[in-house]
């Protein structure tokens, strides 16, 4: 028995090996700094003296003594229940006009695609911040039409409109998705249900949505969780500062300012679990809500 | 197979830990016996200043044969998320720029070197304003070798505040003669300036009335009477209502497009910061521009010499001398600062301002120039801001959108953030 053990141990080795790099990887950089930053959510420390135990101190502070800490969960809730849903109801339109037969509808789908692959990155964030600024084509075109232009970083309110619309402009992740989704549903139903005489928005309401739902949780959790995550347009728009007003200040941008910029590395860590946790309710609360909306074919539909 | 497999498990684990312990060793080895030196060096800043560094850096390893450097450099705001760690593992390299706001940090947790011993030793420093080197003294010791001055002041386009209706900025004028010189800008359709920096300018006016912003433990603010923060905020947040400063709306929006500024695009009469931000800012205005002193009273007692930045060396490190020798060079080999041309600060080294002044161009010359009208007549410097400014910093900035937005009064303000400012500070008492 000990001779098998060890023999399959033996043949094992090679594997092991080949996986290591990841193992190590994910044990160093992954799991091991998870916990630190566990241990240091209960501590105040500045990277300089070595941290202090002060218990729950940091999440007392962030639930009684921190106003701008709860204006930053206001800021990025908006951003996600306002956000996540345009996005993906204009990636679901998108998606439907892709779908239709078309001879360049391979460049179409490229083209609204590729926002998304340099989407998130520094330089869409500059761009934007060119498009809406006052010498900006969104302001000429504004002024062209006769209408005042918009102070788009200046007034706390419209620079997360902003943000919002960036985020809804890089819908093409869960555009792909969804493409999928409305190829896999069986043709003949449309069929059918013409037969019947049904408008197409019946079809829709009746047969597109019901059959695409379970894509559609889907393309719900990810994109809310990755919304909740979002810093980098908020950082260079904002020029790191999160404002006007505090206007742009998402939960992400606060985090790394009390971190790197405050040195108080210890109340960031604990905003950062407590973010965790809020996303882990919300994504329960997502699946646990699923069971009424999310239509699965191999329940035959009860 | 199978020790093949472990083989290749130990020799990746050695290498990890040779990786490691070869950037331990790297650090640590110093001079060693054939005479070598490998000196680690890491600051801040544009591309340009990244070209002459390595430049300086270039003549420095020509001069000195035996010594190797590495460079590490980047933005600002890059730097010190990289230095941090890097103190924090005890991996500082040997010669750091230090910024003003960071340099009690990074001193008082005992990262940095107490240059005195090296002064008129292996830096020479007997050409220098002695108020000058002071500025570098944290709690009693020179952690920080200043690398320029600057100076704050108005940097204004004549010819627009002509068109303004206003001749000259007045010799020795004052908060109120500025206030009623910025409202006749507005009366006649152009901006005085476009503000001033929260925590600077307001610094500034507390030195004007013999107090400071900080206390000198850095355990509290520095001042105990609101009604001078509520007569300066309000005073400038009234200069907004009535035009002669652009709206916080505007200014956010032009905020770090330069293009856009008021400045520049010949609607706004100046601008005040510090005389280093001067040259860029006259290439892209690309119009005759002139530099005026601060306003009074009691401007004497307000103004004062800033290190731009400073040098200071790693408490860890080996080459000590080394790098003590090479901040010498830097301050007072004068190839060398024909290649900086004061771009890190007027030269503090009186001996080096003259060597490079034929050197200089226009914009640079008139720095120079209004630096050294200054400097006669500057105050010592408060002490640089303690731990946990760039908080208090935020904080003040904060409030002050707010009051500038109308959404809060300058009293309230005043309250508010000595409260919140007060609260961060006394961290620091021990």
């Amino acid at each position: 028995m000990s001779l098998r053990n060890h023999q399959s141990l033996k043949a094992n080795m090679t594997g092991y090996a080949f996986i290591s790099p990841f193992i190590v990887g994910f044990l160093a950089f992954t799991l091991i700094p998870m916990f630190i930053s566990l241990y240091l959510s209960f501590t105040s420390y500045n990277l300089f003296t070595p941290p202090k135990w002060i218990g729950l101190g940091n999440f007392e502070k962030m639930f009684t003594g921190d106003p701008k800490y709860w204006n930053s969960i206001r800021v990025t809730f908006t951003y996600v229940l306002v956000g996540v849903p345009l996005r993906l109801i204009f990636a679901l339109f998108v998606a439907m006009i892709l779908n239709t037969k078309s001879r360049m509808v391979g460049t179409y789908r490229t083209m609204y695609y590729l926002p998304s692959i340099i989407g998130g990155s520094v330089a869409v964030s500059i761009m934007w911040r060119n498009i809406f600024s006052n010498e900006g084509i969104v302001n000429s075109l504004l002024s062209a039409l006769g209408a005042t232009p918009v102070k788009w970083f200046g007034d706390p309110n419209a620079s997360l409109m902003m943000l919002i619309t960036l985020s809804v402009w890089q819908f093409g992740s869960s555009m792909l998705i969804f493409l999928a989704g409305l190829k896999n549903i069986p043709h003949e139903m449309y069929e059918a249900s013409s037969v019947d005489g049904a408008t197409p928005v019946r079809k829709f309401f009746s047969i597109t949505l019901p059959l695409l739902s379970p894509i559609i949780l889907f393309n719900l959790i990810m994109q809310t969780i990755s919304a909740f995550m979002t810093f980098v347009p908020a950082y260079v728009i904002s020029k790191g500062e999160g404002g006007p007003m505090d206007g742009t200040m998402l939960h992400s941008l606060y985090l790394f300012r009390q971190a790197f910029m405050f040195s108080n590395m210890g109340y960031a860590a604990a905003m950062a679990w407590v973010m965790l946790i809020m996303i882990a309710i919300l994504t329960a609360i997502l699946f646990i809500t699923s069971k009424f909306w999310v239509f699965y074919e191999a329940e035959k539909g009860r | 197979m199978g020790k093949k497999g472990w083989f290749l498990v130990i020799a990746m684990l050695l290498v990890l830990t040779t990786a490691c312990s070869g950037a331990d060793g790297g650090g640590n080895s110093g001079a060693s016996a054939d005479g070598k030196v490998k000196l680690r060096i890491a600051w801040w800043g544009s591309d340009t200043r990244h070209e002459y560094t390595q430049k300086v850096i270039d003549l420095y390893k020509q001069k000195n044969p035996n010594v190797t450097i590495d460079v590490e450099y980047a933005s600002f705001d890059d730097y010190w998320k990289k230095l941090a760690p890097q103190a924090a593992a005890n991996q500082l390299p040997d010669i750091v720029q230090m910024d003003i706001s960071y340099i009690s940090q990074y001193a008082k947790n005992g990262q940095l070197e107490d240059m005195a011993p090296y002064l008129n030793q292996k830096i020479q420093v007997a050409d220098v304003n002695e108020n000058v080197l002071k500025t570098g003294i944290i709690a009693g010791k020179q952690y920080g070798i200043p690398t320029g001055v600057n100076v704050l002041g108005f940097q204004y386009d004549p010819a627009l505040l002509k068109k303004a209706g206003i001749d000259k900025i007045p010799d020795d004028w004052t908060w109120d003669q500025y206030k009623e010189l910025a409202l006749k800008a507005a009366s006649n359709k152009v901006y005085f300036d476009s503000s001033m920096a929260a925590d600077i300018f307001f610094h500034y006016y507390l030195r004007t009335h013999g107090k400071s912003l900080y206390n000198t433990e850095g355990t509290g603010l520095g001042y105990d009477d609101d009604k001078l923060f509520v007569d300066f905020f309000g005073g400038l947040a009234e200069l907004i209502k009535k035009g002669a400063t652009p709206t916080p709306e505007v200014m956010n929006q032009t905020k770090g497009i330069l293009e856009e500024s008021d400045i520049v695009k010949g609607t706004g009469i100046g601008i005040w910061q510090w005389s280093n931000q001067y040259v860029g800012l006259q290439q892209v205005v690309n119009r005759p521009m002139a530099l005026a002193p601060m306003f009074g009273p009691n401007m004497e007692k307000g103004v004062y010499m800033q290190p731009t930045m400073y040098w200071a060396v790693a408490s860890r490190s080996q080459v000590k001398d080394e790098a003590a020798k090479f901040i010498d060079f830097w301050m007072n080999d004068v190839e060398a600062n024909k290649l900086i041309k004061g771009e890190r600060g007027v030269p503090i080294s009186a001996k080096i301002k003259e060597a490079v002044a034929p050197e200089l161009s226009e914009a640079t010359k008139q720095v120079f120039e209004f630096v050294a009208s200054m400097e006669p007549k500057a105050s010592p410097m408060s002490p640089p801001p303690p731990v946990g400014s760039p908080e208090v910093i935020a904080t003040l900035t904060d409030y002050i959108e707010q009051v500038n937005f109308g959404q809060m009064t300058p009293e309230d303000a005043a309250v508010k953030f000595r409260a919140d400012a007060n609260t961060i500070l006394a961290n620091n008492k021990q």
